[in-house]
């Protein structure tokens, strides 16, 4: 009889059923498609990571061939120091010297492609000896011949590369023969790519002195020296501290004149990359619960009160409280199975394109039954909320006693909360779809930089392949001041001084010099420091040191202590996040490197000025390229989800406006009737509901906007700090949230309401006269 | 047929619905309504009378155009009702005819007043109508005609049945119409509450305004010039009583009571 039941009600509310279905299975296959997405990403990742033996610890330092022998031997003094530091410390189970031959990204092309215009640095190198394996695309150590290159994964697509293009180094041209995931520095948010050659051409390219050396870009074979970048990598036994293994490597003054990098931070790099699309469909896929739980719950309650009588049959007859919910609980169970498996299926299907760039960087994630079961869980779960609602609905039912059922049923409610859904729902998708819209036009916006520990500043040289940074700086510095197309420029100078902590422990800490108020980075907390005597710590090491904002740290200037008190808090991710800003030091240590921020007076011969200062040994990027390649990958990926957001907010808002207005009108049939048995015209009914619907539609947009202006920040800021950004404020394209977004809304929305009131055309003059009275 | 013939011809069908307040031809709905024909004069009060089920309703809501017939003609004044669309049908009772209902079919959120103003304020929109303030001054005068006055601001579940029917008779007399249509206005009513509402429909037919009632009681009918007994869709009889007058009323009752008995009631 139940079945009977169910059968028929499907069949008289195809409507509701199929509304009801459909909010479970987008529940389902959102949170099961994040889950897929994210066990792959991690999966992959991992399973990379395994395979090619990351290092625990990476310590980069570019400069002269210190690790050579003189004569041409492997082990040279640096080398010999190196080798006796690890034999020293028991927790190293493995390390070596991997060679980064720093090409000149104007000499590359790809395929026909320059690389002129990358921002990243790009070099050669051979496969690693005992651990940090190139991967190729089935994750196999691949065999590299004379001849031969294997280029990074990443610069498949980026490049529309294929097996068999040459890439042309200067004058040499190798053939590329396959493409390798590089599990450190497989995102783009890793500033260097790695190209595998065999050991060959490596010396070969080397001897022809076409690389970036010391700035002085040559293809003469007759170069003195040639600079290469090393990459000084340990492996350590399980359960190392890394940042207390990092701090003895920087105590120990081995060469240490680059960025360290520590496995956790490649991991998290690689996750960020690629996971920002994930966290937004966590995300929307919250809000779509959310948005189904209300609406669900809304059409449950609806068909109740159209049912009342019904009901009161029913316990007239006898049927007890629960055997009434038990009717309706079991059609909500049998919705819900269908919900799911529509959901589990579709989540499959839109996880292959949706994970073609993962699949592509890290290779397929192992153990692929794990992530299949999470994802039956999360179905599992969203289905068991939704259920939860509907019960709770249903307890409506036990306080119905059988005569008010019978002879109520004339007195229907209005049809308030409908209208109050619909803006509920309105105002959840346009703040669904302002947020991302919102996080993308942050993150592309240039002072997004400033978050990241980066100055608001046109261009950046870098000064750090020279023996003598200190020199090279003040060189640049006399340039700069002399040029006529500078319009402002700032020094900062790195170097590592040792630190005194309140609890009387020895630090060693990057310290930025100079005038951090020319380009000055976003600070969370405090100010940036203005004189001798004030520091400023990143986000990272002030929560590592356990400073605040007025703490005091003792530095120690050429032996002597000095007191520092601590003056702001700021975002960075460079460096492994753990720097500090000063303004003077007065320190007599040399530079490890130092950074130069300028600003042009105009655009114009751009490139030119560039090339000149890049000659004078200096590493100048663009910072707006600096962004486009770094974050160019987040962002594809952040518009695509914004994208698939906005697809979604218009689907839900649509189904529901169309539904809600349906079930209006539905309820309200005896008023529409009687305006029409009254003389009132189908056109005059429509017109009147038409606003009736867009006007909560109207409030919801408005309402979406302000809450995703207001509260989309702090819900952005969950993703941001993850980036490293602490602190920061939505850079808001007023053209998007005033005008496209609420149009892209507000349009199918309007389509919906029409398609929804469609039904007061059916409705007959006459029926009123039929029914029970008072509307 | 010639093309003069044929214009002879539509003229004398005009002149003749044009003789005729409202006129009904071969009207056919379903298995409901099987050839139903009758006319009905300026300023005549008729009944439709008949068992349960036999179309008393159908009848009406076909004649009024909120139902769609399967077939036949309905002409009201020199307009044919059935060719008209839906939207034209629906101005047509917004301007030409009235309704009253038998379950009154008042709008819960709104007071008397606001129910009885609703088709004279949609009615009356755009330049050169009557304002808020006439039309409201019209519902006062036809609340108190109606003995109603004081019950404007008070909610439909806040009056008796028979306040809410003479309401009723207001909302549908605000636009003047030709035509009052009434389907069992007294269905619902206790005895007392039912003759106060007659009184109202019988003072409001010899003020000029033409009725077509469907009842099922015989006293209420009696109280018509005419009255038409439909059974399983067909009209089958007719009385006329013509105008009642002082005293009569019990005899007229009577005599409709026969007839009724004859018919097979």
């Amino acid at each position: 009889m139940i079945r009977k039941l169910i059968w028929n009600d499907m069949k008289q509310n195809r409507l509701s059923c199929a509304a009801t279905i459909f909010f479970m299975a987008v529940s389902a296959m959102l949170l099961a498609l994040a889950v897929l997405l994210c066990s792959g990403l991690l999966g992959a990742i991992d399973n990379l990571m395994d395979r090619s033996q990351v290092p625990d610890y990476m310590q980069m330092h570019t400069g002269s061939d210190i690790f050579a022998k003189p004569g041409g031997g492997r082990m040279g003094s640096a080398a010999e120091a190196l080798s006796s530091f690890a034999e020293e410390r028991k927790e190293v189970r493995q390390w070596q010297i991997c060679r980064f031959l720093n090409l000149d990204n104007s000499r590359i092309t790809l395929g026909s492609r320059s690389l002129a215009d990358s921002t990243q640095d790009n070099g050669l190198c051979v496969q690693g000896e005992g651990f940090d394996y190139l991967l190729d695309t089935e994750n196999r150590m691949p065999k590299v011949l004379p001849g031969e290159v294997y280029a990074p994964a990443c610069y498949r697509s980026l490049y529309e590369l294929a097996e068999g293009d040459i890439m042309a180094i200067g004058s040499h041209e190798l053939v590329i023969a396959g493409f390798i995931r590089d599990a450190q520095m497989n995102s783009m948010m890793a500033s260097s790519k790695r190209f595998l050659v065999s050991a060959e051409d490596y010396g070969r390219i080397k001897e022809s002195g076409i690389t970036q050396t010391d700035g002085l870009m040559t293809d003469s074979p007759s170069q003195g020296y040639l600079s290469e970048e090393y990459l000084i990598e340990f492996r350590l036994s399980e359960g190392t501290d890394i940042n207390s293994f990092a701090a003895a490597y920087a105590a120990s003054g081995l060469p240490a004149n680059g960025p360290a990098v520590t496995k956790p931070l490649v991991r998290m790099m690689n996750a960020l990359a690629d996971g920002t699309m994930i966290l937004v469909i966590f995300l929307v896929s919250a809000v779509v619960l959310l948005i189904s739980m209300l609406c669900i719950r809304f059409l449950c309650l609806t068909q109740m009160e159209r049912e009342r009588r019904e009901m009161g049959m029913l316990k007239a007859l006898g049927v007890g409280r629960t055997g009434i919910r038990r009717i309706y609980f079991v059609k909500y169970l049998l919705f819900s199975g269908w919900g799911a498996f529509a959901g589990y299926s579709a989540a499959f299907l839109l996880k292959a394109p949706l994970e073609k760039q993962i699949r592509e960087l890290y290779g397929a994630a192992p153990g692929g039954i794990k992530a299949v079961i999470t994802a039956f869980l999360a179905v599992i779960l969203v289905e068991g909320i939704l259920l939860l609602s509907v019960r709770g609905s249903l307890k409506k039912t036990e306080r119905l006693s059988a005569l008010e059922a019978l002879f109520q049923s004339g007195e229907r409610k209005k049809s308030m909360g409908q209208y109050i859904v619909i803006g509920l729902v309105a105002a959840a998708c346009t703040f669904l779809a302002l947020v991302p819209r919102n996080l993308y036009s942050t993150m592309s916006a240039p002072e997004f930089v400033t978050y990241m520990g980066i100055g608001d500043g046109e261009l950046r040289m870098d000064v750090r392949q020279t023996d003598n940074i200190d020199l090279a700086t003040e060189q640049i510095a006399a340039a700069l001041r002399l040029d006529a197309e500078v319009e402002r420029f700032a020094v900062l100078r790195t170097g590592s001084v040792r630190a005194v902590l309140p609890d009387g422990e020895t630090i060693s800490l990057t310290v930025e010099t100079g005038d951090h108020s020319i380009f000055p980075v976003s600070y969370s907390e405090g100010s940036l420091p203005e004189k001798r005597g004030e520091i400023a710590l990143s986000a990272m090491n002030a929560d590592e040191l356990g400073l605040d904002v007025g703490s005091t740290v003792r530095l120690m200037i050429d032996g002597k202590p000095e007191e520092y008190t601590v003056c702001g808090i700021y975002s960075d991710i460079t460096n492994g996040g753990r720097t500090a800003k000063a303004f003077e030091t007065g320190s007599s240590a040399p530079a490890m490197w130092s950074i130069l921020y300028v600003s042009l007076n105009g655009s114009e011969g751009k490139g030119q000025w560039m090339s000149h200062y890049r000659q004078m040994g200096a590493d100048v990027t663009d910072i707006a390229d600096y962004v486009r390649d770094t974050y160019g990958q987040t962002l594809g990926q952040l518009r695509l989800a914004f994208l698939a957001v906005l697809a979604i907010a218009v689907l839900v808002i649509s189904v529901v406006v169309m539904l809600f207005m349906r079930l209006i009108v539905e309820k309200e049939r005896y008023t529409v009737s009687l305006h029409k048995a009254l003389g009132f015209t189908c056109m005059d009914m429509k017109r009147l509901y038409f606003f009736r619907g867009l006007i909560p539609v109207i409030m919801g947009l408005i309402a979406g906007i302000l809450v995703g202006i207001l509260c989309g920040e702090r819900v952005c800021g969950l993703v941001l700090s993850a980036f490293g950004a602490e602190s920061f404020r939505f850079v808001i394209s007023w053209d998007w949230v005033l005008a496209f977004i609420p149009a892209v809304l507000l349009g199918p929305a309007a389509c919906a309401v029409l398609m929804g009131i469609e039904g007061i055309r059916r409705i007959g003059a006459f029926e009123c006269c039929r029914g029970n009275g008072q509307t | 047929m010639r093309e003069g013939e044929k214009t002879m011809c539509e003229a004398k069908a005009k002149s003749d619905t044009a003789d005729k307040l409202l006129r009904v031809e071969g009207l056919r709905k379903g298995e409901i309504l099987d050839q139903v024909s009758f006319e009905m004069s300026q300023g005549e009060l008729l009944a439709v009378m008949g068992p349960s089920g036999s179309g008393k309703s159908t009848l009406l809501y076909q004649v009024t155009g909120m139902d769609q017939p399967s077939g036949g003609r309905v002409w009201l004044g020199g307009t044919e009702v059935t060719g008209l669309t839906e939207d034209e049908k629906a101005r047509l009772r917004m301007k030409r005819m009235g309704f009253v209902f038998q379950q009154m079919n008042m709008l819960a959120n709104l007071n008397i007043l606001d129910n009885i103003l609703l088709p004279a304020v949609q009615a009356n929109k755009g330049k050169g109508k009557k304002s808020a303030d006439e039309l409201t001054k019209t519902a006062r005068d036809l609340m108190r005609k109606l003995s109603i006055s004081g019950l404007e601001d008070r909610r439909i579940t806040q009056v008796s049945g028979g306040q809410l029917q003479r309401a009723c008779i207001c909302r549908s007399m605000m636009n003047r119409p030709e035509i009052l249509f009434a389907d069992e206005p007294t269905g619902s009513l206790n005895k007392r509450a039912a003759s106060e509402v007659m009184t109202e429909l019988v003072r409001l037919n010899r003020e000029g305004t033409s009725v077509l009632m469907v009842t099922h009681d015989g006293r209420i009918a009696s109280c018509c010039d005419r009255i038409l007994y439909l059974l399983d869709g067909r009209i089958c009889g007719e009385l006329v009583l013509g105008r009642a007058k002082e005293g009569t009323g019990r005899m007229r009752e009577e005599k409709v009571n026969s007839w009724l008995m004859e018919m097979g009631w």
